[in-house]
């Protein structure tokens, strides 16, 4: 594909262009949410028609921690919500000027965002996207049971790594009742938007929805009560980094698709789109039959295209098998839980970077549409 | 290698750059005159030609090699060689296609298109002014069909398509139409391909594809399709049957495939499938209520049918009746993936199946057992430009006047009319130059 004409250089490309495609969309009445790019380290509103940390700040903060929960008691859900989210309004949205023993620097840019889990989306309404529990994908019989499909994630995000766990514990207070099931503290590297070098060694985060109208189609839920939420994914995945960098350089790039910076093997740039259909001149794909870029590539499975800001994690040798316990908290938003399903389906047959990846957790969730001191967090599941 | 007789589906991909460089030589929309225009005693090319031709009207090319890419878009025009084997239009292996029909009513006839980088032959609804646009946006969109609606009655007869980088002639959103007598050669992609259209009223008849990845293709060309007649022999995969997301309408449903020939589909001259699909006669990759009778499947060492899903999308309900097989791998075989099980593909006679119990009588409903097919090496490709040519092919006489524009629809023949064919069926258009 010429470089010129991909849709990244069309969005990426002419400035004018992109100022005209961005005041144009500011009015669109379908427009759920501004994903201008936020400098670093800049405080975000916690309020509005979304939740911060999916699609702002545009370049995701360098910190996470991902906590998820077992809720005991879905009667109470309603009001538990409704108090999380007054904590996250009263840590993140106070005047500044008040003391804040949690955070003694202030918020900064620290986002949260909360998702249930299918079970209390079951209870609530078994048709609500995500009320049905992914199904199991090949080798996630080997996760333990309490680190499946858990009923309630807390994300925090910060540039400032500190800030993560005193923030969740003092929202947690809001919510006595909640199960810690398990949380992992991730790091990303540096990098730009939604791209970033993985535990691989690649640039990840390449192919996403930007901007307005490609978050509006393929990641928010823009009708009707749901409007302003989004499905994600969660996936600890171990990587076998050893057994992947003992491949030679070409053989990985193999594995991907992709150059380590970002070129597919294809043609083009960092930025450009996969060519699925380039082949040699004795028809063999330029992008592997296996390589990952072409297994996920969405055309395959008609999919939305999943916003990905996934976080690498390290926590040494697994005390049992000494094995690394290490490797990349896949983390994915689109509009519905088929976009993931039936990728990592896909995957599972056809992808070669599968062979590398071990899952050891693994959840979807509800991120909840936005909400503000008018609009308790989760209202709008319960009208 | 790796043999994974998987069959992942491709399309084609149609690069906007090729459309610019086009775009340059046939953006006038205005419409000539001239009821015959003879190439080159009235225009120098085929393009000027077609600029001038009238509606209904013919463009004559005589004998000689044409470098150019030319685009059909006024109505009821035919393009008609002097001598099938020696009106040849070349893309130099550099040039994306030959001739792209995008009006109603074309016919194309008697001509050879070689060495083009995409394809030789094509007839599509799906474009703009300027030619044939990316149709499936740039695989991140959902084709609209709506916006695009078919092109309608078509005839390709008789035309020579060798070398070409993708496929050799090809019909894509395109209704109400025939591809009859003609002959594809090295594609790297199929070739022959059919492909996005509901009610098609597609006729393929009377073909000969070798020496390619896929001989002949259909993806998401459903109902009234019928593939009557044809050799799909020596190709890495004889012919397939496939449901697609890239594409508009899946699942591919109920084509009648009826007295082909599909044998010894292990050829190392031609270019590798890309997914390293060898030694296959007929896969039917998600596709359903397909009417397969009295075909000749034999020689096609790793399978002569092979049935898989596509994505969720199960091969089912295929009903093989009547047919021969022989001297293959494994007659029937089912690799699909237990998300997608095949269900009710049933067959008569008792081919050789993997797993063992595979069938059950026709008509079937019952979900079926899948195994992995054992893989056989697969030789590299050959590149596409480096293929044998074909031998010379049967030309269709002296040009004896306009004929009456094409009609609205197809008349299909009586399937009852194609016994299963003899081992040698049209083996007098098949070998190598
Ligand atoms: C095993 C850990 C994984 C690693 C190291 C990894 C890495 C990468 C890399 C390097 C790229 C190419 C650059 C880019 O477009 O961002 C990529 C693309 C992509 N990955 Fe992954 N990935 C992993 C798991 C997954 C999973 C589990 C999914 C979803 C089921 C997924 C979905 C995608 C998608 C949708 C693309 C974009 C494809 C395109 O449209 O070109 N990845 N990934």
């Amino acid at each position: 594909m010429s470089p010129e004409l991909s849709r990244r250089s069309l969005l990426l490309g002419g400035g004018a262009l992109v100022a005209g495609a961005t005041l144009a969309a500011a009015g669109a009445a379908a427009a759920i949410d501004q994903a201008t790019p936020e400098p670093t380290g800049r405080r975000l509103s916690a309020a509005g028609r979304t939740q911060a940390g999916v699609a702002r700040p545009a370049t995701p903060q360098r910190n996470a921690l991902h906590a998820v929960f077992a809720v005991p008691d879905t009667s109470r859900l309603q009001r538990d919500l409704a108090a999380l989210g007054s904590a996250i309004l009263a840590l993140l949205d106070g005047p500044s000027q008040t003391p804040n023993p949690t955070l003694p620097d202030g918020p900064g840019d620290l986002t949260v965002h909360v998702g249930l889990g299918p079970r209390p989306l079951r209870a609530i309404d078994p048709s609500l996207p995500g009320a049905t529990p992914m199904p199991s994908f090949a080798r996630d019989d080997a996760i333990a049971a309490d680190r499946r499909d858990g009923d309630l994630l807390v994300a925090l995000a910060s540039s400032d790594a500190g800030a993560l766990r005193p923030a969740l514990d003092h929202l947690l207070q809001a919510v006595p009742t909640l199960v810690p099931l398990w949380a992992e503290h991730g790091f990303r590297a540096a990098g730009e938007g939604t791209v970033a070098r993985n535990p691989l060694g690649y640039l990840d985060g390449i192919i996403v929805p930007e901007g307005q109208d490609e978050l509006d189609e393929n990641v928010w839920i823009t009708s009707g009560p749901l409007a302003g939420a989004t499905v994600c994914v969660l996936r600890r995945l171990r990587l076998d980094r050893r057994a992947f960098t003992a491949l030679d350089v070409p053989a990985r790039d193999g594995v991907i698709g992709r150059h380590a910076d970002g070129r597919p093997l294809s043609g083009g740039g960092p930025r450009t789109q996969v060519d699925l259909q380039a082949k040699t001149p004795e028809g063999e794909y330029l992008v592997p039959a296996r390589a990952h870029a072409r297994a996920a590539h969405p055309s395959f499975t008609g999919s939305a295209l999943m916003l990905r800001r996934g976080y690498a994690f390290d926590r040494g040798p697994d005390p049992t098998s000494g094995v690394d316990d290490a490797g990349l908290l896949f983390v994915c938003f689109a509009r519905d839980l088929d976009a993931f399903v039936r990728t990592q389906l896909r995957l599972d047959e056809v992808d070669d970077l599968m062979t590398y990846a071990t899952a050891t957790a693994s959840g979807s969730f509800l991120v909840l549409p936005g909400f503000s001191r008018t609009r308790p967090l989760g209202s709008p599941l319960f009208t | 290698m790796r043999p994974r007789p998987r069959l992942i589906p491709t399309t084609l991909a149609v690069v906007l750059g090729a459309v610019a460089a086009l775009s340059a030589g046939a953006c006038s929309s205005s419409q000539g005159s001239q009821e015959l225009v003879r190439v080159p005693a009235d225009a120098a090319t085929i393009t000027d030609a077609v600029e001038r031709v009238a509606p209904g009207g013919t463009v004559l090319v005589a004998a000689g090699t044409y470098p150019e890419q030319v685009l059909l878009s006024t109505t009821d025009v035919t393009i008609r060689g002097e001598d099938r084997n020696a009106t040849v239009i070349t893309g130099e292996g550099k040039r994306p296609y030959g001739i792209v029909a995008t009006a109603d009513g074309a016919r194309i006839e008697n001509l050879t298109v070689r060495e083009t980088t995409f394809y030789g032959v094509l007839v599509t609804g799906l474009h703009d002014e300027n030619g044939p646009s990316a149709h499936n946006g740039d695989g991140y969109t959902r084709l609209d069909p709506d916006k695009f609606p078919p092109v309608r009655r078509f005839s390709i007869d008789h035309v020579t398509a060798a070398n070409n980088g993708l496929y050799g002639i090809y019909a894509f959103d395109a209704h109400d139409g025939v591809i009859q007598d003609s002959y594809a050669s090295g594609s790297a992609d199929s070739g022959f391909y059919v492909g996005q259209c509901r009610q098609c009223g597609i006729l393929v008849t009377g073909n000969v594809a070798e020496r390619n990845a896929v001989g002949f293709e259909n993806a998401n060309a459903s109902d009234s399709v019928m593939i009557a007649g044809n050799r799909f022999s020596g190709n890495r995969v004889g012919m397939t049957l496939i449901s697609n997301y890239q594409e508009a309408f899946t699942p591919q449903r109920a084509n009648t495939v009826v007295g082909n020939l599909l044998a010894d589909n292990a050829e190392p001259d031609s270019p590798a499938q890309a997914s390293g699909s060898f030694g296959l006669g007929l896969g039917i990759s998600g596709g359903i209520e397909n009417a397969l009778t009295r075909n000749r499947i034999s020689g096609n060492p790793v399978a002569g049918v092979q049935l898989a899903n596509t994505e969720d999308l199960a091969a089912a309900s295929n009903a093989f009746t009547g047919n021969a097989f022989e001297g293959n791998g494994v007659d029937l075989a089912n690799t699909s993936a237990t998300r997608a099980p095949a269900a009710g593909n049933c067959a008569d006679g008792t081919p050789t199946t993997s797993p063992a119990d595979l069938l059950a009588p026709c008509p079937g409903t019952a979900a079926q057992p899948a195994a992995p097919l054992e893989g056989t090496s697969v030789p590299r490709g050959t590149s596409f430009l480096r293929v044998a040519s074909p031998v010379a092919q049967p030309d269709m006489g002296a040009w004896t006047g306009q004929a009456a524009p094409l009609p609205a629809r197809v008349t299909m023949p009586d399937p009852a009319g194609f016994p299963v064919p003899p081992a040698d069926f049209l083996a007098a258009m098949s070998g190598t130059a």
